[in-house]
């Protein structure tokens, strides 16, 4: 698979349909933003509407939720077909989706389902995402998603498995800084030893959401702001990688847009204090052209 | 060890039937049984179509309330594993569901809510079409008016009510108490359809539903207007028919028209 790594586009949000109105009638600083792919799988009204003006005027990237890349069901040719339509439409910077499988047998959960780390698992990934990026024309990007069980045959650790796939498959990481740093909590591991084990010129992106804490678990239910310890996690994952493009990622309990762009304010602070000038993105310079 | 599409199938069976055989492939953490960590997965599941049926429904959830929706969500999805990579799509079924659903067989309202509910959201993100204008059809020469075939906006669909659903939708939308459910002494003639980026509906008389069923068949205007005043009566017949018609222009419910050319003439010399 050819192409260069994609730009670091500076600090995105998730485009919610609550929104729409505010960023196309207004100036907010947000430099990209992240679309997600089955929202705009329709034939047409005012999603695909809103999504061309939003394509107009910033950088776009495509986030899927149910490519279930892991699964051991056939990859589901009508919708990567209709992934590939809106990538048409939408000419994405990288379109993304997650390492993980949402269902077999023709039922979709509607979840991102944990995968074990095994090398049959391994080499099954792999194969799939060659498919879909050679049916796709370019690369794809994997997120790492949270999860709450770890099964017994595993074999190595998710860092080893998430970065075997990118080096294998030959393709680009979103690295969820939410998702690791819940996941270390669910399973007792430490979040720099992922941070450090994953290769740095494969994380093109990163995520940045809210939790729900359980005591004994965290659910990652982005309807919530950003938890300092979070925070704390990205300033690691900037210094350790340097300007990545950033995304704020709210799902559930959607705030006016004020509120997320002033958590996008926050993270840009950071890699500011972090990296300097270098936190300033190519995105928001296409932006204000 | 379980090969991973064994695995796959345990966890999915696990989250839909409640089998607990997977919890021998999953792990305690440190601070939690797998049990607990397991249901997770199981009630997010649960939850999240649920949250979606009352997104996509929020009428009849309005209309039923917390308790009496949060029931036939759960038997909706119970019976109906999302088979969709979308989830705008799972609740298709929902107003069919409703229909079948013992429960609701005395309160036709509801099903006829949820319709109402799914016909509004397929219209809204339904084809695109320029609606036709006025314009262009004031700019026809008055001759070929009788050889007019309409086309219906792509995203119009027509609904028959046996009750006052449409009523107690409107009054839910104005967050007033519904009027009580009443079966309708005539069935009502309802369009939803899709009018610049909102998802519309009007109520029609019978005369106007039975022109709109007829125009929709590509039915051409000169036979519609004779179909009209055989269903009311001669008198203003055109005019009504006229009327009808703009009625659906200004509203953007018509996406085009074309003339059917009349039949052409038997050429006489051929004639013994």
């Amino acid at each position: 698979m050819t192409g260069d790594k994609p730009p670091f586009l500076g600090f995105g949000l998730g485009l919610r349909p609550q929104h729409y109105r505010e960023i196309l009638d207004g100036t907010p600083a947000i430099d990209w933003f992240e679309v997600i792919s089955e929202n705009y799988m329709v034939e047409g009204g005012q999603p695909l509407h809103m999504l061309d003006r939003i394509c107009e005027r910033y950088p776009v990237v495509m986030h899927g939720v149910s490519l279930s890349i892991a699964s051991t069901a056939p990859l589901d040719m009508d919708y990567l077909a209709a992934l590939k339509k809106v990538a048409a439409r939408v000419e994405p910077k990288w379109i993304s989706d997650h390492l993980c499988w949402t269902g077999v047998h023709g039922v979709n959960l509607h979840d991102l389902l944990p995968v074990p780390y095994t090398e049959e698992a391994l080499n099954h990934v792999v194969d799939r995402v060659g498919q879909v990026q050679d049916f796709l024309g370019r690369r794809l990007t994997l997120e790492n998603v949270s999860s709450y069980v770890t099964f017994g045959q595993s074999e190595m650790t998710e860092w080893e498995f998430v970065s075997e796939v990118a080096r294998r498959a030959d393709c680009w990481l979103l690295f969820d800084v939410n998702n690791i740093y819940v996941s270390a909590f669910n399973h007792g591991f430490s979040t720099d030893d992922f941070l450090h084990g994953v290769p740095r010129d494969r994380v093109v992106q990163f995520h940045v959401a809210g939790h729900s804490h359980e005591e004994s678990h965290i659910i990652d239910t982005h309807d919530h702001p950003v938890c300092d310890e979070v925070w704390d996690f990205y300033r690691e994952a900037v210094t350790h990688f340097g300007p990545v493009s950033t995304m704020i990622e709210r799902d559930d309990n959607i705030p006016p847009l004020a509120e997320v762009v002033a958590e996008l304010d926050h993270a840009r602070s950071i890699a500011r204090e972090v990296l300097g000038d270098r936190a300033l993105g190519q995105g928001r310079l296409q932006a204000a052209e | 060890m379980k090969s991973l599409r064994e695995l796959q199938e345990s966890f999915q069976r696990g989250i839909l039937a409640g089998d607990d055989a997977v919890l021998a492939e999953v792990k305690d953490s440190d601070k939690e049984k797998r049990e607990v960590l397991f249901g997770v997965y199981r009630n997010a599941y649960v939850a999240r179509l649920a949250e979606i049926l009352a997104e996509d429904y929020e009428q009849v959830h309005a209309y039923l309330g917390d308790d009496r929706f949060a029931r036939l969500a759960t038997a909706y999805i119970a019976a109906n594993p999302s088979d969709q990579r979308s989830a705008r799509w799972f609740g298709r079924h929902f107003p069919a569901f409703v229909e079948q659903n013992e429960t609701y067989a005395k309160r036709p309202e509801v099903a006829e809510l949820a319709a109402l509910e799914k016909a509004l959201a397929d219209a809204f993100d339904g084809p695109n079409a320029e609606p036709l204008r006025i314009e262009e059809l004031a700019a026809l020469p008055p001759e070929v008016w009788p050889w007019l075939v309409f086309q219906p906006h792509p995203t119009a669909r027509r609904l028959t009510f046996a009750t006052n659903a449409a009523d107690i939708w409107c009054a839910l939308k104005e967050e007033t108490a519904p009027p009580k459910p009443k079966t309708l002494p005539e069935p009502q003639a309802v369009v939803v359809w899709r009018q610049d980026f909102m998802a519309r509906f009007r109520l029609l008389s019978p005369e106007e539903a039975m022109m709109w069923g007829e125009a929709a068949k590509e039915v051409r205007f000169g036979v519609l207007c004779e179909m009209v005043a055989t269903f009311a009566g001669e008198d203003g017949a055109e005019l009504r028919a006229a009327s009808y018609l703009k009625g659906w222009v200004d509203t953007g419910t018509l996406a085009g028209c074309r003339t059917e050319p009349p039949p052409a003439r038997p050429d006489r010399s051929q004639l013994r």
